[in-house]
């Protein structure tokens, strides 16, 4: 084969493989596996329960946006949405702050103690929060926190901790060492280098954390069900036990409020992934 | 850097100590637990009417069902429970209360007036202490379609045999008989086969023969009882083993089977259907036993050793064991949940009705196991699921119920 | 490849002194809010009864999840169950996770950012309610008749009672919800390597079978070992699919029944319908696992992340 005739043999299938078919049809093989439950998932909110039970796949006819009008009227929605946004949003940028800093940390400071605390953090990851409830609420009603977002706050930023520490350390480790030489030549500071150099170098990372840490915390039940019984500082989440009976539940409504619920969830993903986008330069890491 | 931390720290201080500053005033207000999340809108208007008599402001402050027992036994070990309180029959509260956690009520003098000593029992510690006031009871009954009954000529069975042929002749022509499944490994236990036992062992004075070891668990009755059910499950729905106590009211309630055995709290959620003819009968004995029923304390109304205002909680569970606030909790209690005060109340209800006149002339005991055996509960959900699979004979299950019967009473002494 | 920070010390390095200063916020909020209240509750293995009245009573509670005929017998059907869990994510969620990642990550596809949101939405929805829908679609009676009507008989069945299907049901239902996270994490992976070196192994006449298996494996391989890790953490304290899908028991025949599942029910909420806790025996069953999670992590760690 000579040289001429492999350079437009390849160009040729370079224009076929930039198609990426194979790549298209997994795609969107999965996206039908996906999106057939969430079609269940909102045709079934806009039917009744008859109708969900009479037939769950069938398109909801007769249609009826009572359920999300209720949800919206009589619930309390947005004070609900509100508060979960307000849990979220100061959990993640915490977990994200002390995260960072913590990983920068860890990942230059290098000796037996550091490497003892890195182990600590990942103790974390190890163990169920849940056992460690008594001694919380010992220490929340110490510290008057009842009642108060801030106690779901403080428990989300400690429980995401590891889980940052352990995803940043690595993602720091891996960045050229280079980088900090050159900056340091230059003069700067620690603390400039991990705001101007560091931080934007890790979005990745950060958005990654930040989504891992998202979804649980957006969807925890148990410590809301513990620490907040007032009707004004519950959660979405917290507030669809109240569509939850004793021996049945409202389906179709819980399906209502809780595809309301996943809006600003993926709203915030989409916030977050763009930086996969946006964070990397080609060429500025190169592993 | 350390600059940072100081601030960081500086603020971390002061957003655990802002809230303190905000501890509210001193006028009285109670809040009352309760797994009965359904009832939010009644009970709260029986609370706010309370409030109006007496200016005592109580908040009805339900929880997840399912999680009601954990999280109340954790905020009670924390000293932040509710001061008054949904309690559990038996050896739920019972521990409860030896742990310290539920007010003594005995000086309640309307609890001797309007109470039957077998409705206190629910709610009695070893040494004879109250410690709640009985609220509401409920019972196991079969709830049936009566349009899929005429359009198959079929009656009201009379006897356990009777309610068999109709499952086979329903079956034969393509009906599922029953609603029921064994997916939630609790209703199978509590509202098929507890629901059939009096049937068969009688009410409570048979039922202490086996509380006290002098009858066995694998005896002529209870292998009657086992056969029968076994004969029963014959009759579960395609896929039983997959339904679990939500799926059951729903297929029932859209007419894909003619009847399902449910607890008389069910009864409510029927209103959903509007096409279903709904009708009751109590599960039939077989023929020549007498016939019993299980009527069952369900819940009562205890009080916080912990409350600051332990006076107030007092009043209020008086208020709640008299006439009066027996006769306004009643107009509030949902449908299927009946009241367990010995004085004639008015029901709404036409359907729950229904369902408390099944009671008359049977014999009348609460779940068989509910006193002493409740450690068998796992081992007879077992057995009956095997029973059900096919996975093990009635008789295997009886010896497995009489070697727990003895392991528990041999721990007893 | 340039080295990087973790092969090598400089001398710039200020050292421990300094750097703990970054440190020290996260080690408080941690420690306050959740390593001192864990490893402190874990002292509960050995003692009986709630805090009301404790008991000191030695290593007794392990001796009875280890000895008694009944809690062993579910300690370790939970542990075999565990297993299996965790091989379906590995095998399937981890390796689906790969493989979109890779074409999510060629640079001329079109609507990746499209696809990657596609596959992340399960990730957003409550897990009561994905096993709510999954019930309702593997219910026979409910699904049932629109199943038939397509001529799909093969699928009805009762997948969630079926004491051999209902784990695999359950750990595929969780796969398909949770694949999102390890796309999202390969695709941050893989979108680090380089275009240059991409576009050279192509000149080179590489086909993508050998450009991933010669350039991007090896480069992702510590976010492999990071995936690894984070799931095998993860599955050994899931239970609210389980609990959402099949009940808090692991039903049918505790075949569902998952280590995390067991702990909450032992140790949290206590078991139907009396439901009293023994806050001893769960510290006991998360104490024994956090020391087979140590066992299993801290090779991994060492393999994949390259230290000394």
């Amino acid at each position: 084969m000579t040289n001429h005739t492999k350079n437009v043999r390849k160009g040729k299938s370079l224009r076929f493989s930039r198609l990426h078919l194979p790549g298209h049809l997994m795609m969107i093989i999965w996206a039908f596996i996906v999106l057939l439950p969430v079609y269940l998932l909102i045709s079934n909110a806009l039917k009744t329960r008859v109708g969900m039970y009479d037939n769950p796949f069938g398109p909801p006819i007769p249609l009826t946006l009572n359920n999300f009008k209720a949800v919206i009227d009589q619930g309390n929605f947005f004070m609900y949405f509100g508060n979960s946004l307000i849990v979220v949003s100061v959990s993640l940028s915490m977990i994200l702050l002390l995260g960072s800093l913590a990983g920068y940390g860890l990942a230059h400071w290098q000796g037996k103690l550091s490497r003892g605390l890195y182990f600590f953090f990942m103790i974390g990851m190890m163990l169920p929060i849940k056992i460690a409830t008594i001694r919380l609420m010992e220490l929340m009603k110490t510290l008057g926190l009842f009642n108060h977002l801030s106690s779901i706050i403080l428990i989300y930023i400690a429980m995401g901790l590891p889980i940052a520490v352990f995803i940043l350390t690595e993602f720091i480790r891996g960045l050229p060492g280079d980088l900090y030489e050159a900056a340091h030549m230059d003069g700067a500071r620690r603390g400039k280098i991990y705001c101007s150099i560091v931080l934007p170098l890790i979005k990745p990372a950060l958005a990654t954390v930040g989504i891992y840490n998202l979804v649980p915390i957006w969807n925890d039940l148990w410590f809301p069900l513990i620490f907040i019984t007032q009707e004004d500082k519950k959660t979405v989440l917290l507030a669809v036990t109240k569509l939850q009976g004793q021996y049945t539940s409202d389906w179709p409504r819980i399906f209502a409020l809780l595809t309301l619920s996943a809006l600003p969830v993926i709203a915030l993903y989409l916030m977050f992934s763009k930086s996969f986008v946006t964070g990397l330069t080609a060429g500025a890491v190169k592993g | 850097m350390k600059k940072l931390t100081a601030i960081f720290v500086a603020i971390l201080i002061l957003m655990t100590l802002m809230p303190m500053s905000a501890l509210a005033g001193e006028a009285v207000k109670l809040t009352m637990g309760s797994w009965r999340s359904d009832d939010t809108t009644q009970v709260q208007a029986l609370l706010d009417e309370y409030k109006e008599m007496t200016g005592v402001e109580i908040t009805f402050a339900p929880t997840v069902p399912a999680q009601y027992n954990a999280t109340l036994r954790l905020q009670l070990d924390n000293g932040t429970g509710p001061d008054l309180m949904y309690s559990r029959t038996f050896a739920t509260s019972k521990e409860l209360y030896d742990a310290g956690f539920l007010m003594d009520i005995s000086d309640i003098p309307a609890l001797a007036e309007n109470f039957t000593p077998a409705s206190l029992e629910a709610f009695q510690a070893d040494d004879g202490a109250i410690y709640a006031v009985p609220y509401a009871a409920v019972s196991q009954i079969v709830y049936y379609n009566k349009a899929i009954f005429s359009e198959n000529d079929l009656e009201v069975p009379a006897t356990f045999e009777d309610l068999l042929k109709i499952g086979q002749t329903l079956k034969d022509k393509g009906v599922e008989p029953f609603a029921n499944g064994i997916a939630s490994n609790w209703d199978i236990l509590e509202c098929v086969f507890l629901g059939m036992l009096p049937n068969y062992v009688g009410g409570a004075a048979n039922r202490a023969l086996y509380e006290t070891g002098e009858k066995k668990m694998n005896d002529e009755a209870f292998v009657k009882a086992l056969s029968d059910f076994a004969a029963l499950s014959k009759f579960l729905p395609e896929g039983f083993e997959a339904i679990n106590n939500e799926d059951g009211p729903a297929m029932f309630g859209i007419g894909r089977a003619a009847m399902f055995i449910d607890g008389s709290w069910t009864v409510g959620m029927f209103d959903d259907y509007p096409d279903l003819e709904l009708g009751v009968f109590a599960i039939p004995a077989p023929e020549g036993n007498e016939p019993g029923l299980c009527f069952h304390s369900d819940m009562g109304m205890a009080g916080n050793t912990a409350t600051k205002h332990p006076e107030e909680v007092k009043d209020f569970l008086a208020w709640f064991a008299s006439a009066e606030g027996a006769q306004e909790a009643a107009n509030l209690l949902p449908g299927g949940f009946y009241p367990m005060i010995n004085l004639p109340l008015t029901l709404s209800g036409e359907m729950a009705q229904s369902i408390l006149a099944l009671n008359e002339g049977k014999e009348l005991d609460f779940r068989f196991i509910w006193k002493d055996f409740m450690d068998m509960y796992t081992i007879m959900v077992d057995n009956l699921n095997a029973i059900a699979r096919g996975e093990t004979t009635p008789e295997a299950a009886a010896e497995a119920f009489a070697a727990a019967q003895e392991e528990i009473l041999a721990a007893k002494k | 490849m340039q080295p990087s920070l973790r092969h090598r010390k400089t001398s710039l390095n200020p050292g421990g002194g300094y750097w703990i200063w970054y440190l020290l916020p996260a080690i408080l909020m941690y420690s306050i809010f959740m390593a001192y209240p864990m490893l402190d509750s874990i002292r509960l293995s050995l003692y009986a009864g709630t805090t009301g009245s404790r008991e000191y009573i030695g290593t007794a509670n392990y001796v009875r999840l280890f000895t008694d005929p009944v809690v062993s017998a579910r300690f370790w059907g939970a542990f075999k169950n565990t297993w299996v869990f965790f091989a379906f994510h590995m095998l399937v969620q981890n390796v689906l996770g790969m493989l979109f990642a890779v074409i999510l990550t060629n640079r001329t596809m079109r609507g990746r950012q499209f696809y990657q949101t596609i596959i992340f939405i399960p990730c957003t929805i409550a897990v009561m309610v994905s096993g709510y829908l999954f019930r309702l679609l593997l219910n026979p009676q409910f699904a049932g008749p629109t199943l038939r009507s397509m001529g799909l008989n093969a699928l009805v069945h009762p997948w969630l009672g079926d004491p051999k299907s209902a784990l695999s049901v359950v750990s595929l239902v969780s796969v398909w919800q949770w694949v999102g996270i390890p796309t999202m994490m390969f695709v941050a992976g893989l979108q680090s390597v380089s275009e240059d070196l991409l576009e050279a192994a192509d000149i080179e006449g590489c086909n993508s079978w050998q450009t991933f298996r010669h350039i991007r494996l090896p480069l992702i391989m510590p976010v492999i070992g990071m995936i690894a890790i984070l799931t095998f953490v993860s599955n050994f304290n899931a239970f609210d699919i389980v609990y959402a899908m099949t009940g808090p028991n692991g039903p049918p025949n505790y075949s569902t029944d998952l280590i995390g599942s067991l702990f909450y029910r032992y140790g949290v909420a206590g078991e139907h319908p009396i439901g009293i806790p023994e806050p001893g025996v769960g510290a006991a069953i998360a104490t024994s696992v956090f020391v087979m999670l140590l066992i299993g992590v801290l090779p991994t760690l060492k393999a994949t992340q390259g230290k000394e």
